[in-house]
């Protein structure tokens, strides 16, 4: 398995007073709220982070959001080249760059085979639908998205693949007619793919196209559900099985000195869910897009957006339904491996530990652990199917 | 008593609210409607029934009209109605369009039609008047419902039961059926669809307003701070010859707040059954 790091360089520096008179913490906080030289300050200890995962064998993920507390990536690309010029070995996947926002896939395939280049072929692609305020920082519409998402990745892989270009496209969301990106990439015939999601049929498009499946803080059984329409895809299609580095599971993680110091330090993440994720209803449950039309009435009367809240943000909790790891090194490497168990095979773990209140010191200090103590813990583990029966037994044992 | 009928466009169905006049020979009035379609109980439809024979569609996407499918652009709603022109039996039609579907009345009025005897603008989007810092109406998808219910009616207890305007969304509770929430649900992707940028007018509509050959009324009402009353002056002031009322104790939608005004301003200027 592979540990990554990701981190959403969150600005966890505004005012409460400010936070809670605000209708939203996205999209339309006003940005002097931002201070600029505690943002230098914020990407100097990350990128520092950065080049600590680089020398200690963790991989590293960018993503961008805009215009709000919760991240300071505005531009997945221009993070990522500079990721490429820090380090050295690990391998960096920009998940990603928000492709239903940007006008041009062909800029995006641009800037993507420059990182590749740059960094000598460490570069991973992942794409994002993304949406609600992102749509409103953008001025995309919000509907279609799916739709476009695909054009834009086809696009995208098209002008990363072609080599005897140019190229014309006039597709039903973007038109190039000349398209003949420099550089090409540096891994061919390009970089892997990636993609975020649990919307099962989304999940079965990359299954039939090979793309490497994340989920975000699905917990057990989503993750498990998205897996197996992946598999299940695959196997209708009559492709082979996908090996376990083609999924992919994003959850908060502290690894600290022991379970209550990893259970502390974890709980300082749920800032993300408590305070950076305060949404208007407008940029939410009342979006164009947001739900189904049939599944409004649901959405209204509950209040609820496009996910539900979580409801007990204990850390003892997320981590019981599989959102956090957290504890000493070892009760780490044990949650991730019953996880790997539960979802039927799995390669890579996406930690976020940078997020909410946690601080820069803490932050290096569970890498440091994760590297040294849960990383070889997971390394040759055997097949997941076999293993799997094993726990399954072992949990009916302990049900009688 | 209203008909819901369907009415095919080539490949495109709509959904179609009709009323007969109670008055004989009374012209076809085809109605465009706003950001929600026309609800069958809105009081103001009687009481136009009495002049002329109502046509309501529904735009694609919205109320049970099927779609939209790739065809969610202004442009494919002014072939759309165009063609609807040509569909029906009357000689002549008088086309009543409000706020979103007076944008959509004001294109196909630009564009022209053979039976296009009357045009009438309700507070109608469509035009940008205003310089590049300025709005001339706020972003319906990004301003807060309540916000948008403040700006849209003079005062909100005249909506009738039944019927949604802008700011519909404090409406929501256990009196609303879950059939109108989908309804609405749907009407407010599809006017994303056809509006999200530019949002709610078209940049070109402006320069060939002055091809509007139909008498014209602009209509708008005065308490009207979504689309204001100045805007729709200057509206008026681009298609030639056209008239500007206002109507007053109404904001975006004088049609629900103050209906007998509207339907008497509707006939002041262009006739019908009751003359």
């Amino acid at each position: 398995m592979e540990l990554w790091n990701h981190c959403e360089n969150p600005y966890p520096f505004v005012p409460n007073e400010v936070l809670e008179q605000a209708e939203s913490v996205r999209a339309s906080l006003p940005n002097k709220y931002c201070d600029p030289k505690i943002a230098a300050q914020l990407y100097d200890e990350i990128f520092d982070e950065y080049r600590l995962c680089d020398d200690i064998g963790l991989h590293i993920v960018t993503n961008e959001h805009h215009s709000g507390i919760n991240n300071l990536w505005a531009a997945s690309p221009v993070i990522t080249g500079v990721v490429a010029n820090i380090t050295r070995k690990a391998r960096i996947l920009s998940l990603g760059t928000l492709i239903t926002v940007r006008p041009d896939p062909v800029r995006i395939a641009e800037e993507y085979a420059t990182i590749d280049v740059i960094s000598k072929g460490r570069l991973e692609i992942g794409f994002v639908k993304s949406g609600a305020t992102e749509m409103v920082s953008g001025d995309a519409n919000p509907m279609r998205i799916r739709e476009r998402e695909w054009e834009a990745i086809d696009l995208i892989e098209k002008a990363l693949t072609t080599q005897d270009g140019p190229f014309s496209w006039e597709g039903k969301f973007f038109t190039h007619p000349h398209v003949n990106i420099w550089p090409r990439p540096y891994q061919q015939p390009r970089p892997d793919f990636w993609a975020a999601t649990s919307d099962l049929p989304t999940c079965a498009e990359l299954g039939r196209r090979g793309i490497v499946n994340t989920l975000l803080f699905g917990g057990y059984d989503r993750t498990r559900q998205a897996f197996d329409a992946y598999k299940k895809a695959r196997a209708e299609a009559g492709l082979p099985a996908p090996g376990e580095d083609r999924f992919s599971y994003m959850a908060f993680a502290y690894v600290g000195d022991t379970d209550e110091e990893g259970l502390r330090i974890g709980q300082k993440i749920a800032w993300f869910l408590t305070v950076s994720i305060k949404s208007a209803p407008q940029f939410s449950k009342f979006q164009p897009g947001a739900v189904a039309p049939e599944m409004a009435p649901a959405a209204w009367r509950t209040g609820a957006s496009r996910r539900p809240r979580p409801t007990n943000l204990d850390a003892e909790v997320l981590v019981g339904q599989g959102q956090m790891f957290a504890g000493n090194p070892d009760t780490v490497a044990t949650q991730i491996k019953e996880f790997r168990k539960r979802v039927g095979g799995i390669c890579h773990i996406i930690m976020m530990t940078r997020q909410g209140l946690v601080t820069h010191t803490e932050a290096e200090a569970s890498f440091k652990r994760a590297a040294k103590y849960v990383l070889p813990q997971l390394q040759d583990l055997p097949p997941v199917d076999a293993d799997e029966t094993a726990w399954e037994a072992r949990r009916a044992a302990a049900a009688k | 008593m209203s008909e819901l009928e369907t009415l095919r466009i080539g490949p495109i169905e709509l959904e179609v609210l009709r009323r007969r006049s109670t008055h004989a020979g009374a012209p076809t009035l085809v109605l465009l409607h706003g950001i929600n379609n026309i609800s069958p109980h809105a009081p103001f439809l009687d009481l136009l029934a009495e002049h002329g024979e109502i046509v309501a569609p529904s735009h694609p996407g919205f109320g049970k009209s099927p779609g939209p499918d790739d065809r969610d652009t202004i442009y494919d709603l002014v072939h759309t109605y165009r063609g609807m022109l040509d569909a029906l039996p009357a000689k002549k039609v008088t086309l009543i369009g409000f706020s979103f579907g007076g944008w959509i009345a004001a294109e196909v009025a630009a564009a022209g039609h053979p039976k296009l005897d009357r045009l009438i603008l309700v507070d109608a989007f469509g035009i940008k008047l205003a310089g590049r810092e300025e709005r001339d109406f706020p972003h319906l998808f990004n301003t807060n419902p309540a916000e948008l219910k403040r700006l849209a009616w003079h005062d909100p207890a005249n909506c009738p039961p039944g019927s949604y305007g802008v700011g519909w969304h404090a409406a929501i509770g256990d009196a609303m059926s879950d059939e109108e929430m989908v309804t609405l649900a749907r009407n407010w992707d599809s006017l994303c669809l056809y509006a999200w940028r530019p949002h709610m007018y078209n940049p070109r509509l402006k320069y060939w307003l002055h091809r509007i050959a139909a008498p014209t009324l602009v209509l708008w009402g005065a308490s009207d701070l979504i689309v204001t009353p100045e805007y729709g002056r200057t509206y008026a002031g681009l298609i030639p010859g056209a008239g500007f009322s206002v109507i007053d104790s109404a904001g975006h939608h004088p049609e629900l707040e103050q209906p007998r005004a509207f339907v008497d301003n509707i006939f002041r200027f262009a006739g019908g059954g009751r003359g």
